[in-house]
């Protein structure tokens, strides 16, 4: 089923290799070029109405990052997830906001978390979860969450743990004596 | 009874660029915060109302208020660690958070739960909903002036906690659908004192039928009021309840059956009207739904058997790269996980699709203009919305 | 304008002003459900202190804190969980070790001091210490694997008749899956008398990396590929996983790392020698495995090492006690190899004390490192025990490995019940499945089998080999044929049975049922209860000279006699294993270091 639909797609779009998951889930990567045409033919001629979210996935090794655009088909009971990947130093993404209004959440969600601009998605620069944020886009792989809390709580006085191995050592053989 | 007609409002006027210009300087225009501390809301969040007299003209939800970054902690947890930590996405309904999670985990780490455990699982998803809609009717009654019906609700949602509490060792936050299975069996005896808690609360369900659902200020003041236009559905994301309240007969449950649905029998149940009213029967009914299955499951479950696979050791669990998107019928809507792994002992990224997300984001917001403001803590709570799951 | 039903129905929410509230007056001291997870108990005599419930802590509520001396197999540290921080996810109880460390079902407590809220459970005493309701983990352990992959061995039918190696070693499949189950608790590495870096070998091979996984044994034990073999393996009984499982293979996980390393890359992964040459001379008599350690940590300071080994080849006991089915020749030779390689010399069958005396070792030397072993076998004295038909056992197992021929006759009876007597016994059995076609030998024992002293696999591969073990029995007499033509011939064992071995105060000191007497039919008696080290080899002025104790030199903890140019090592000095002769190789090689090393600052 989300093979063949593959086969009928990949003549016109540019597609990468169908990762099946499940019989009803499917991953494919798109080239940023073609995701919309090729989600308005997904939603108005194959029934994949159902924008069942868009998020990001930071490959900070890579350079880049994925927008996982998850697409689904409540009638015939199939998801396909389409992946788009942009530059990590420059990433723009593409608004769909027309295509499904609440597609402006998700966008206005990965330009705060991650970076990403959608250039044209209402309300995109306002500020959705974060206030007076000023750090790096939070949910970036590189913005350090142990760090960040170091900075800005204290630890509770008093505590100290250790290590049985070196506990042990120090204890039974503190000459390190092998 | 007096009716209010709605857009009697001449204002606001649009601008030369189309869009309507508020402009509060003219004293025209009232500035309303409708939260985070309002009893109306739907949790911790908080949706700032434009008034013009008293109808609203705009609103602008804002969330944040119990952002924690999950999805970020979750990243830096090991696979295991992670489990206690999705069930805080939301207090009402937290098992659909292990499940959803427990079930991506074991997808991409090639696990089976065994069959014990996955009629389990299936017994704690329909006690969370159970619960959750408890909520729901206590909070549309609260909404609207019967606090009488939240304070039965309560009750009765507190004896189901009685139940979860037994059964997994906690109240709110169970942490009992480990990947890999559950953490245990039934307790003896549990499903004789289940059917206790389930005739207390068809009695107390018969009252709310006649004390909300037969009452005229309640049909006033849902019926015909906060009608979603079915047409919104698909553009807004609508799923779920909100969307079933307008004619839409999905169900995952039905339509993807997970865990062991495909073995129980259930009706997905409809509305037509799509206003809040429909929203609110959907939810009532859906419960009678809950209560049938939880008697189902009880009789149709294994005795005994394995709840646990066999799992790799899990302090230093790595899972191959992949990714997979897990998800279900919760009491809102679909329900998902999506979860990306990179070979690391870590997740890449986990993503909660909470039906809240569109729920109470895009949809509140297409739909607040124009209501009444003292409709607007009954549309908000007909819409079964928790702030977590959108800001996580 | 709803109808008058819609109007009245809402008044029949006013019974319930009647009804009896369903509130709890006072929610304060209302018993949770008896599966509740509320505050921690820990079982403190039963806790290890793995720290296992620390590292699952996904809040770092718990801290590992000193509450007792750590032993082997206990760290003395015990969990503090900090209740500001912790969830009651539980997966501490879960994943616990041992299964100590429970939960009650108490939840109300309240305390105006934050601090109250942060304790040991098990040591600071709360009400709920010995409550029988809480949350207990169902069923056994599954956060971790609780059961040791099978070792694949030769079935007893297919190796009762050669020397070939039983022991098949795991697959890459099987060593992984065996290394997955290591909670890298590091309790078996104060165990270890090498102190070997255990969990981190381990997790080497799950990550692949075989070379660091060599490189990581080279730091501790040069005789890896030995001790994966033959090790005895106490890191085992000092292993987490043992409490509520099996304990990991840590010694088959070992030999799997050195399996898969070729002998061309183990040269190359640990090299030469670093260290300029110091131009110190080091002189080591006896070539086990306490001098060939210490020759190698010794040549890798730079100093120059002569090895002198009275056998054809060396390896001491491990060559020629340790009987082929256990350790092949080449495995050990393997090992010796790359200790040759680092520029040790090694000198076989020339025994000092005769073709070399001390004093000239003396001279021409700046150190010497006696590790001369146990190669005298003991006598029970018995009667009988002289004359023909009556060997020692260490004499017949190096006699084996030297080619030579031994008496095997259809029927052999062993006296002793540790791994030597196995040895014996299950080397005799194969060379008389050879010679006669059929297994004929009785091993007798003083311990009962519960209180054995050979390794269970021991026991349990002889008994699938067809020998015959009988448990506490003494032996009290080697029965000679009076008469007839066969006179003066052992014809058997006579023993008694065991009712106890120490006296109260510990003391060795066997009493005996005399009623229960037996005679175990043999042609040969072999006595395999202990060894002596030939101390002949010292000399007259030497031996006075030298401090002794219970007649074992007498040396400091760093190996060191009361001669200063005189260190001693291995079985003669300490015992009773491999890995204790490596560990003191180590020792006395980081002392005659030190020494040689001061030498050198004196002389500058």
């Amino acid at each position: 089923m989300m093979r063949d639909l593959h086969d009928h797609l990949k003549t016109r779009y540019r597609l990468g290799d169908l990762a099946e998951r499940r019989a009803n889930l499917a991953f494919v990567d798109v080239a940023r070029a073609d995701l919309r045409a090729l989600l308005v033919e997904l939603r108005d001629v194959h029934g994949f109405t159902h924008l069942s979210l868009l998020t990001a996935v930071d490959w900070i090794e890579e350079g880049r990052f994925q927008l996982t655009y998850l697409m689904n088909n409540r009638t015939a009971n199939r998801s396909l997830g389409l992946r788009v990947f942009l530059d990590r130093a420059d990433p723009v993404g593409d608004t769909i906001h027309d295509l499904w209004p609440t597609a402006a959440t998700y966008q206005r969600e990965l330009r705060e978390m991650f970076g990403i601009a959608f250039p044209g998605s209402p309300r995109v620069d306002e500020e959705f979860i974060l206030e007076g944020w000023t750090d790096m886009p939070p949910y970036r792989r590189d913005f350090d969450t142990l760090a960040y809390s170091q900075q800005t709580f204290s630890d509770r006085e008093g505590r100290e743990t250790h290590d049985p191995r070196a506990h042990m050592a120090k204890k039974l053989n503190p000459e390190g004596q092998r | 009874m007096i009716r209010f007609e709605p857009d009697r409002s001449q204002y606001p006027q649009p601008g030369d660029d189309g869009k309507l210009e508020i402009d509060l300087e003219t004293g025209k225009y009232l500035k309303l915060w409708h939260g985070p501390n309002h009893p109306g809301i739907t949790g911790n969040m908080s949706v700032e109302l434009t008034l013009c007299g008293d109808e609203v003209v705009e609103g602008k939800v804002h969330v944040g208020y119990l952002h924690r970054g999950f999805e970020k902690l979750m990243e830096r947890r090991t696979f295991i660690q992670v489990f206690p930590i999705v069930c805080r996405v939301c207090v009402p309904e937290p098992d659909f958070n292990e499940w959803c999670y427990a079930q991506a985990v074991e997808e991409l780490a090639g696990i089976e739960a065994p069959e014990m455990a996955q009629w389990t699982r299936t017994l704690i998803l329909e006690m969370g909903r159970f619960n959750s809609y408890m909520m729901a009717m206590g909070g549309i009654g609260g909404a609207l002036g019967m606090g009488v019906i939240g304070q039965w609700m309560t009750y009765v949602r507190d004896l189901m906690l009685d139940r979860f509490e037994e059964m997994t060792g906690a109240r709110i936050y169970h942490m009992f659908i480990l990947p890999g299975g559950v953490r245990g069996h039934l307790p003896e005896g549990f499903a004789g004192r289940m059917e206790e808690v389930l005739a207390t609360a068809e009695r107390y369900l018969a009252d709310v039928d006649k004390a909300m659902f037969t009452n005229a200020v309640f049909k006033a003041r849902t019926k015909g009021v906060g009608v979603i236009d079915p047409a919104l559905f698909e553009p807004y994301g609508v799923t779920g309840p909100n969307a079933r309240a307008g004619g839409v007969a999905k169900d995952l449950r039905k339509d993807a059956p997970y865990l062991v649905y495909d073995q129980l029998d259930f009706e997905v149940v409809t509305e037509t009207a799509s206003d809040i009213w429909a929203r609110a029967m959907v939810r009532r009914r859906d419960i009678d739904v809950s209560i049938a299955l939880i008697r189902q499951i009880l009789a149709k479950m294994p005795k005994d058997g394995p709840v646990m696979a066999k799992l790799p050791n899990v302090l230093h669990w790595k899972i191959p790269r992949g990714e997979t998107y897990v998800a279900g019928e919760s009491s809102r809507g679909e329900y998902g996980y999506y979860l990306v792994t990179d070979g690391s002992g870590y997740p890449r990224r986990v993503n909660v699709r909470g039906p809240s997300y569109t729920h109470a984001m895009a949809l509140l917001e297409h739909l607040i203009p124009g209501t009444n403001i003292a409709d607007v803590a009954a549309l908000m709570v007909s819409l079964h919305t928790y702030p977590p799951e959108i800001e996580r | 304008m709803g109808n008058l039903r819609d109007v009245l129905s809402p008044f029949t929410a006013w019974k319930h002003l009647i009804e009896t509230p369903v509130t709890i007056r006072n929610p304060i001291g209302r018993e949770a459900a008896d599966g509740y997870r509320g505050f921690h108990q820990n079982d403190i005599e039963k806790c290890i202190g793995c720290g296992s419930c620390e590292v699952i802590c996904q809040n770092a509520a718990i801290d590992m804190v000193p509450v007792s001396a750590p032993v082997d197999g206990d760290s003395g540290l015990r969990p503090k969980i900090d209740y500001g921080r912790c969830c009651w996810c539980a997966l501490c109880v879960d994943v616990c070790m041992t299964g100590s460390l429970t939960m009650s079902n108490e939840y109300t407590w309240v305390d105006a001091d934050p601090d109250a809220f942060r304790f040991i459970p098990g040591v600071d005493p709360k009400p709920w210490d010995d409550m029988e309701k809480g949350y207990r983990r169902e069923g056994a352990r599954v956060l971790t694997g609780a059961e040791r992959v099978e070792m694949g061995e030769l079935p007893p039918e297919a190796r009762i008749d050669n020397f070939d190696e039983i022991v098949v070693g795991y697959t890459r499949e099987q060593a992984m899956i065996e290394a997955d189950r290591c909670v890298e608790c590091g309790l078996c590495v104060a165990t270890c008398p090498a102190h070997m870096d255990i969990p981190d070998y381990i997790a080497a091979i799950r990550e692949g990396d075989y070379d660091l996984g060599l490189q990581i044994l080279y730091e501790t034990n040069p005789f890896s590929e030995v001790c994966g073999r033959v090790c005895t393996h106490k890191c085992e009984t000092a292993c987490a996983a043992r409490h509520e499982g099996d304990p990991i293979a840590i010694r088959w996980l070992k030999r799997h790392i050195v399996d898969n390393v070729s002998e061309d890359r183990r040269l190359e992964i640990v090299g030469t020698p670093q260290a300029l040459p110091t131009g110190r001379k080091v002189a080591i008599v006896g070539a086990g495995p306490a001098g060939l350690t210490a020759a190698y940590d010794l040549a890798r300071q730079g100093h120059a090492v002569t090895v002198y080994e009275a056998q054809d080849k060396p390896g001491g006991m491990m060559r020629y006690g340790i009987p082929e089915y256990r350790l092949p020749y080449d495995a050990l030779d393997r090992d010796i190899a790359v200790i040759a390689a680092q520029g040790v010399t090694i000198k076989t069958g020339v025994r000092i004390g005769r073709e070399i005396a001390m004093d000239k070792l003396r001279g021409e030397f700046d150190a010497v490192v006696l590790s001369i072993g146990l190669h005298i076998g003991r006598s029970t004295r018995i009667p009988g025990t002289e004359g023909p038909g009556v060997e020692a056992a260490i004499d017949l197992l190096a006699r084996i490995t030297a080619g030579e021929e031994v008496p095997v006759p259809e029927r052999v009876v062993v006296i002793g019940g540790g791994n030597v007597a196995m040895d014996i016994a299950r080397s005799m059995a194969r060379l008389q499945k050879r010679k006669h076609g059929a297994v004929g030998v009785t091993v007798t024992a003083l311990e009962d089998f519960a209180h054995f002293l050979a390794d269970r696999e021991e026991i349990e591969e002889s008994f699938d080999e067809g020998i015959e073990i009988v448990d506490a029995r003494g032996p009290q007499e080697v029965v000679r044929y009076k008469s007839g033509k066969r006179k003066g011939a052992v014809k058997g064992l006579r023993t008694w049975a065991v009712t106890s071995i120490f006296d109260g105060q510990g003391r060795f000191a066997p009493q005996y049922d005399q009623g229960d007497e037996r005679l175990h039919p043999a042609d040969m008696v072999v006595e395999a209860i202990g060894q002596a080290a030939d101390v002949s080899i010292l000399g007259e002025d030497l031996t006075e000279a030298l401090e002794w104790t219970r007649g074992r030199l007498a040396v400091d903890p760093a190996g060191r006699s009361s001669e200063p140019w005189l260190w001693a090592a291995g079985d003669a000095v300490h015992g009773p294993d491999v890995i204790t002769a490596v560990a003191d190789g180590h020792r006395v090689a980081a002392s005659v270091g030190a020494m040689l090393m001061a030498m050198g600052e004196v002389a500058r």
